[in-house]
């Protein structure tokens, strides 16, 4: 018992000795120092994680040699993992804690009103208590993705083709994704009124392999083009569309959050990204680390459209035409001119008749 | 004569006894699998001291801002630790009986489910939390029994069924959650209606952590578990079964009853862990769309516990403070990934145990003939 009690207490000391000497590597109290925390995808899943991290990486200029001291990725294995990481991350030395999806809401909620001194913040949500270390970055993602549809739309009518089909592929169904597929149809729309629309919700941020599987059988029933809106699932869409094209057929894929021109490419100077539906998560970032550097910091929330570059899309591909190209910009100045407004919620565009019922799509 | 022998018991050679102690062997590998984690850490030129201190802050709370103790790290490893030892206990008890309990994950899934359901649909009462747990074993024993039951009665493959069971019960639950609920039920982007208040599981201890009354159905279930296996007539025959089928019904034992029985008892268990993991850890109406993956690490914690109720509490416990630790040492510049590859040598170097009794058989042998020699 007392050999016991004796190596219990030795490996108390040894832990302390080794707690004691990590907590004095840690200077340096003159910069922002930021963590970025993210589901079990992390900053590799070529979209929404990655942007914000971008951000990150755009606001020190130091590609990454900083990481670990002045900034670093946590991810969460399970969702059980949140609160307790969102504790950890405010316990430690961070001036601010950046979280990203709507599924981190309610335990930001909760830790925010826990430690009221550590500033936090969130991208896509708008609905949580409104309190003074969070700020809530919200998109208006429905214009980007406008875009994306009338781009995709005028490029099926160049290729002749006369009854094109048009699919949407989403990751959680939610209102965040509703305004990705409300805008998509409403822009397709605005070019084939009656085009048939038929959408897929994979119900997982990080399943590729469903997602392929979605987009397989889609294209395989006549869809020119799949906008996926599914985090890093939608990798899947984009590998299934790069082997369609192999294979000869003339259908495409739009991607999302970031450009992911990269991911599509199938051959020399060929992708089968038509383009992709940009929502600049770094400007976020960028903009929260910012104000907490030049302590111009107020909590609530941020609104990112096209008046501020916050949404747009990518004319990377070569092979999306001029007049694609220029339909869509005409989209674009009609939206910020107010012309144009784009709806947000599926039931607005079901009341309008341009979304057709029973679509995935759901809203809060 | 009789002293003699009594004096050799006592001078039994160390390697002897760690090669016929299955705990021994079980804590050498875990130091194993650490020693090649800082092995690991110094190749890629990272200091080992954070992954020790995150390991210490999660097990003892020392450290925080201030370097000083901070016990929220200590109850909220507790807690991580539960689902890991209740999904540990699920596979071990299926592997005592002689079955490969592959789908804890899918007795978790609709277990939580289960719990999500009573939570949500019925008016709030007072003690609603513990008619959720009921609810959670019950559905969780329900999923494993239909297995046990297709298993003893057709012949069909634990492993396989269990599988498959696991994806049924993983797109069943955003299936039933968005569709099936009554309508007022269905709330924001990715979740349902709040859970009621009364639904949820009292936190105690430990200030500012997770850590709540669903621990102390954890060490229920550990008892219940060891009480079962080596106390009762039914736990005689469930290990009777596992050992030799055939043997155990030729002298009588319901063997098909208790392949069926075997199952369901350990769905319950990997279902009442999917109920703590809601009500006690998540807290919030999350619609779960993908696995969390307990289940399956019950495998390991399984393995490492040797399935017997104490061993599965020590490793479950081991398994919580790793994933505790997890998110500790990110913070500190530590690459995440060692952690998974501790883990995962951990398991490797479990197998090793079955070739430690082949070494253990050579040198009786040996033993043996030296003694014929003389």
């Amino acid at each position: 018992m007392k050999k016991t009690l004796a190596i219990v207490l030795m490996v108390l000391c040894v832990f302390s000795a080794f707690a004691q000497g990590a907590a004095e590597g840690t200077a340096k109290d003159d910069q922002v120092k930021v963590v970025l925390l993210t589901d079990a995808t992390g900053i590799d899943d070529k979209s929404f994680n990655a942007a914000a991290w971008r951000g990150i990486l755009a606001f020190y200029g130091d590609e990454g040699a900083g990481r670990g001291t002045l900034y670093e990725n946590i991810t969460a294995q399970t969702s059980d993992d949140y609160v307790p990481n969102l504790k950890n991350a405010a316990e430690a030395d961070w001036d601010l804690v950046i979280t990203t999806g709507f599924t981190w809401g309610d335990a930001v909620t909760e830790v925010a009103a826990l430690y009221p001194d550590q500033k936090f913040i969130i991208v896509d949500v708008d609905y949580l208590p409104k309190t003074d270390n969070l700020i809530q970055y919200i998109y208006e993602e429905e214009q980007g993705s406008y875009l994306v549809g009338v781009a995709a739309a005028t490029q099926a009518k160049l290729d002749g083709i006369a009854n094109p089909k048009f699919g949407f592929v989403g990751g959680v169904a939610g209102a965040t994704i509703t305004k990705f597929e409300i805008g998509y149809i409403e822009g397709v729309k605005s070019v084939f009124p009656d085009a048939e629309i038929v959408d897929y919700y994979v119900n997982n941020w990080g399943d590729p392999a469903s997602a392929k599987t979605a987009a397989k059988s889609m294209y395989d029933s006549g869809v020119y083009c799949i906008f996926a809106a599914a985090g890093g699932s939608g990798l899947g869409v984009i590998n299934q569309a790069k082997e369609e094209r192999l294979a000869g057929k003339n259908v495409w894929a739009i991607g999302v959050d970031s450009d992911q021109y990269e991911d599509g490419v199938y051959a020399e100077g060929k992708s089968a990204v038509l383009t992709s539906m940009i929502k600049v998560v770094e400007n976020s970032t960028l903009d929260a680390l910012t104000k907490v550097k030049e302590g111009t910091w107020k909590g609530g929330v941020v609104t990112q459209n096209m008046a501020n570059e916050g949404v747009g899309y990518a004319t990377t591909n070569s092979e999306l035409k001029a007049e694609a190209k220029a339909a869509a910009d005409a989209a674009k100045a009609d939206i910020l001119s107010g012309k144009l407004v784009v709806d947000k919620t599926y039931a607005a565009a079901k009341a309008k008749g341009v979304a057709p019922a029973g679509l995935g799509a759901i809203d809060d | 004569m009789v002293k003699r022998l009594e004096k050799k018991k006592e001078k039994v050679p160390f390697v002897d006894w760690f090669l016929s102690s299955n705990g021994a062997t079980s804590v050498a590998v875990v130091i194993l699998g650490f020693l090649a984690g800082v092995i690991l850490l110094l190749c890629i030129g990272k200091s080992p001291a954070g992954l020790f201190k995150a390991i210490g802050q999660s097990m003892f709370g020392k450290a925080g801002k201030n370097g000083g103790w901070n016990l929220r790290t200590v109850g909220d490893t507790l807690m991580f630790s539960v689902p890991y030892v209740l999904c540990g206990l699920s596979m071990a008890f299926a592997n005592r009986v002689g079955l490969f309990n592959i789908g804890a994950e899918g007795q978790y899934t609709i277990g939580m489910l289960a719990a999500h359901i009573v939570a949500v649909c019925i008016p709030a009462f007072p003690g609603q939390w513990l008619l959720c747990i009921l609810v959670a074993l019950l559905a969780g024993s329900i999923w494993g029994g239909i297995v046990g039951f297709l298993k003893a009665r057709y012949k069909v493959s634990e492993v396989v069924a269990t599988i498959m069971l696991n994806y049924v019960a993983l797109y069943l639950y955003p299936l039933i959650c968005l569709y099936l609920l009554p309508e007022a039920t269905v709330n924001k982007s990715g979740r349902t209606a709040d859970l009621a208040e009364t639904s949820l599981l009292a936190k105690v201890l430990f200030d500012g952590s997770n850590f709540n009354i669903g621990f102390i159905f954890m060490i229920l279930a550990v008892i219940v578990f060891w009480f079962i296996m080596e106390k009762t007539r039914l736990g005689f025959g469930l290990r009777a079964t596992g050992f030799n089928k055939d043997a155990a019904r030729c002298s009588g034992i319901n063997d098909t009853g208790n392949i069926t029985l075997a199952m369901a008892i350990s769905g319950a268990f990997a279902g009442m862990a999917g109920a703590i993991i809601l009500l006690g850890s998540v807290r919030y109406s999350k619609i779960l769309t993908g696995q969390d993956n307990y289940g399956f690490m019950g495998i390991a914690v399984a393995l490492v516990g040797n399935s017997k109720a104490l061993g599965c509490l020590l490793a479950g416990y081991l398994f919580g403070v790793l994933k505790s630790a997890y998110s500790i040492m990110q913070g500190m510049g530590i690459p995440k990934e060692v952690v998974n590859i501790i883990q995962g040598l951990i398991v490797i170097f479990i197998s090793f145990r079955s070739g430690l009794g082949l070494i253990r058989d050579r040198r009786a042998k040996v033993k043996v003939r030296k003694e014929a020699d003389k």
